[in-house]
């Protein structure tokens, strides 16, 4: 057993509990206790939840993308380990970003989707993702499984700010008419929960990183220990 | 596991606790009565009244000077009942007729008029819970299925040995 | 010199084989032929849409084009061991990536060359003034999904479902290159002066650059033997 992986498992309960904390502080400090907004009303509540989301899936893709460098750099599988959580941790606060922001996108710019280049740039984020996952899933061999998927996420990690730049950069010629940007006024009382949610998702996505590393290291110790791995050079 | 188990059991509790909190929030500070209620319960103190300001019905006066308050009557509709509503406060642009709005104030002493001092927009809390509930279920299905799923594989590692060939097969 | 001499051997060695049995020309032609011939079945009654949307049309039939192009690069390598041949091969590989980009950059540019004509003939277009630009913003878009295809096609060659990987892989991490290439023919088409839609082909010859250096270091991870 690895010792990184020992040390995940005695440490995540704290990230875990502070996450937690912070995160049900957070939600009450939005729900029951902010103020709304002067121009969005009650629906800006929806910002505490976005916010955070955007933010730790594009911390995920970051997360990927380091361990994935370290990954060709010094072969550490436990590293293909947590670079493969990210993943799919990625996957799943992405989608939750592009959903909650098309829930708040309906009453303050009435309309579900449109063709904002965070919108664009997080459905890009959200479809090189997938397909990572998808490479992972269809190569067999751990060693080549690591290798390949390492050099997908650096590529598409390099790719992301060039799509963000472009996809701005052409909507700023096709400025559509009636979108108005979010217009919120920040009084002091909306930043308090934002950044306590902020805090607490970021933390409880390291927690489900320790996790989930945890799961897919055990699963390929497990398969090894049955004798299913022919070769246990990888582990 | 016997652990996981409570944990999550205390982590609903926290939830559940949390959202009543925001929802007695909503029943005191944010969510309207229809003039039908008004008018049957009459509610002391300031309340929340929903309705459509009828078409014909509005007359405002302009305020005397900038930043002076705004007067307007107009009659408030809603699906059963009707209240006439002096409304005595700042301008506002929503004030249209044919706009379903929210008046804030209180109900006259005698009981038939109202007199609001603000407006407010229909509340769309339909969204917030819609948001909230789409990204925390499948959160906590997803962290619950995962710490589940590591519970089992320890015991089960702890449990499986590693393949051993026969030892001493010797004649 | 044998890094260029492999680079050329390369080129060459693609060029016969498919002169020989142009089994990938005609697949890239005739997919491209359909999708025009749909568009303009669906389009040709109306001009201005036709206007509005050529640019995207074109680049539609051109991407399709290329991911066929690009999904047969590697896969002709599987037959005969060929593929094991050029991860064992002491050639740089390097030279092998800048072979098989050349290789496909042709092919997929003469493909292109091919369905201009019809693009004229189908939607009443004038290009011939306009032919030289033209022909600057399809090498330089070409090469930006080239550049990045030639990559994804010696990763996804040897895993199952290869022929959905290679455009689900590409096509999310190619958005920069379409949307430099639609609006930079937009511009042509349209008759717009050339400052106006330079930055868009600036854009992607950035992006050319950026991503023919990237995958020339990475593609020694991917032919590892």
């Amino acid at each position: 057993m690895s010792k990184f992986i020992v040390w995940l498992r005695a440490y995540q309960g704290w990230f875990g509990a502070a996450g937690g904390l912070c995160v049900a502080g957070g939600l009450y400090l939005g729900l029951v206790t902010s103020p709304p907004d002067a121009y969005q009303g009650e629906v800006v509540r929806i910002m505490y939840l976005h916010v955070p989301l955007a933010q730790t899936s594009l911390f995920a893709y970051a997360t990927l993308f380091i361990c994935s460098l370290w990954y060709l750099w010094k072969r550490d599988p436990v590293i293909d380990n947590a670079a493969h959580a990210a993943a799919g941790i990625g996957v799943f606060f992405t989608a939750a970003a592009l959903v909650t922001g098309s829930i708040w996108a309906k009453p303050t710019w009435n309309t579900w989707w449109t063709w904002d280049p965070r919108l664009v740039s997080f459905t890009v984020l959200l479809l090189i993702l997938i397909g990572y996952l998808m490479l992972r899933m269809f190569i067999d061999e751990p060693e080549r499984q690591a290798r390949f998927a390492a050099i997908l996420a650096i590529v598409g990690g390099i790719d992301l700010p060039i799509v963000k730049f472009s996809v701005e950069w052409w909507r700023t010629l096709h400025q559509p008419l009636s979108i108005s940007p979010r217009g919120i006024s920040y009084a002091g009382a909306m930043l308090i929960p934002l950044a306590v949610m902020a805090v607490g998702i970021s933390l409880l996505f390291v927690y489900m990183l320790m996790v989930r590393t945890q799961m897919l290291y055990l699963k390929q110790l497990l398969e090894a220990k049955k004798g299913r791995l022919l070769s246990r050079a990888h582990l | 596991m016997k652990g996981l188990y409570f944990r999550w059991v205390v982590v609903i509790t926290v939830v559940l606790i949390i959202g009543w909190l925001a929802d007695q929030h909503y029943e005191r500070e944010v969510r309207p009565i229809t003039p039908e209620v008004l008018l049957l319960n009459r509610p002391v103190g300031t309340v929340r009244v929903i309705g459509l300001v009828e078409a014909g019905s509005l007359t405002t006066t302009p305020p005397a000077s900038p930043g002076g308050s705004l007067l307007a009557d107009f009659e408030l509709v809603g699906e059963r009942a009707r209240v006439a509503v002096h409304y005595d406060g700042p301008v506002d642009d929503n004030l249209r007729e044919l706009k379903t709005l929210v008046v804030i104030g209180h109900l006259a002493p005698d009981g038939r008029r109202f007199e609001g001092h603000e407006f407010d927009l229909l509340p769309n809390y339909g969204f917030i819970t819609a948001a909230y509930l789409l990204a925390f279920i499948p959160l906590g299905l997803f962290v619950f299925g995962m710490e589940r799923r590591v519970a089992l594989l320890y015991t089960m590692i702890k449990d499986t040995t590693v393949y051993q060939p026969e030892a001493n097969i010797v004649e | 010199m044998r890094f260029f001499s492999a680079i050329g051997w390369i080129v060459w060695k693609d060029l016969l084989s498919e002169l020989r049995s142009r089994e990938s020309l005609s697949s890239m032609l005739f997919f491209a032929l359909a999708v025009i011939l749909i568009f303009s079945f669906s389009f040709s009654t109306d001009e201005e849409a036709v206007r509005q949307l050529i640019a995207g049309i074109m680049w539609v039939a051109f991407g399709f084009t290329a991911m066929i192009g690009l999904g047969k690069s590697f896969a002709i390598e599987l037959q005969h061991d060929c593929l094991e041949a050029l991860q064992i091969n002491p050639v740089p590989k390097g030279a092998i990536y800048l072979g098989k980009l050349l290789a496909n950059l042709l092919f997929i540019v003469s493909v292109e060359l091919l369905l201009l004509p019809l693009f004229v003939i189908f939607f009443n277009l004038d290009i011939l003034a306009k032919l030289p630009v033209l022909l600057v913003i399809m090498v330089s878009g070409t090469l930006g999904l080239s550049a990045l295809g030639t990559l994804f096609s010696a990763l996804t060659v040897q895993i199952r479902a290869r022929e959905v990987m290679l455009p689900i892989l590409l096509l999310p991490m190619a958005v920069p290159v379409f949307i430099g290439a639609v609006e930079a023919t937009r511009g042509v088409l349209g008759g717009e002066p050339f400052g106006f839609y330079r930055p868009w082909i600036d854009l992607l010859l950035v992006f050319d650059v950026i991503f023919v250096v990237v995958s020339y270091w990475v593609i020694e991870f991917v032919l590892d033997a």
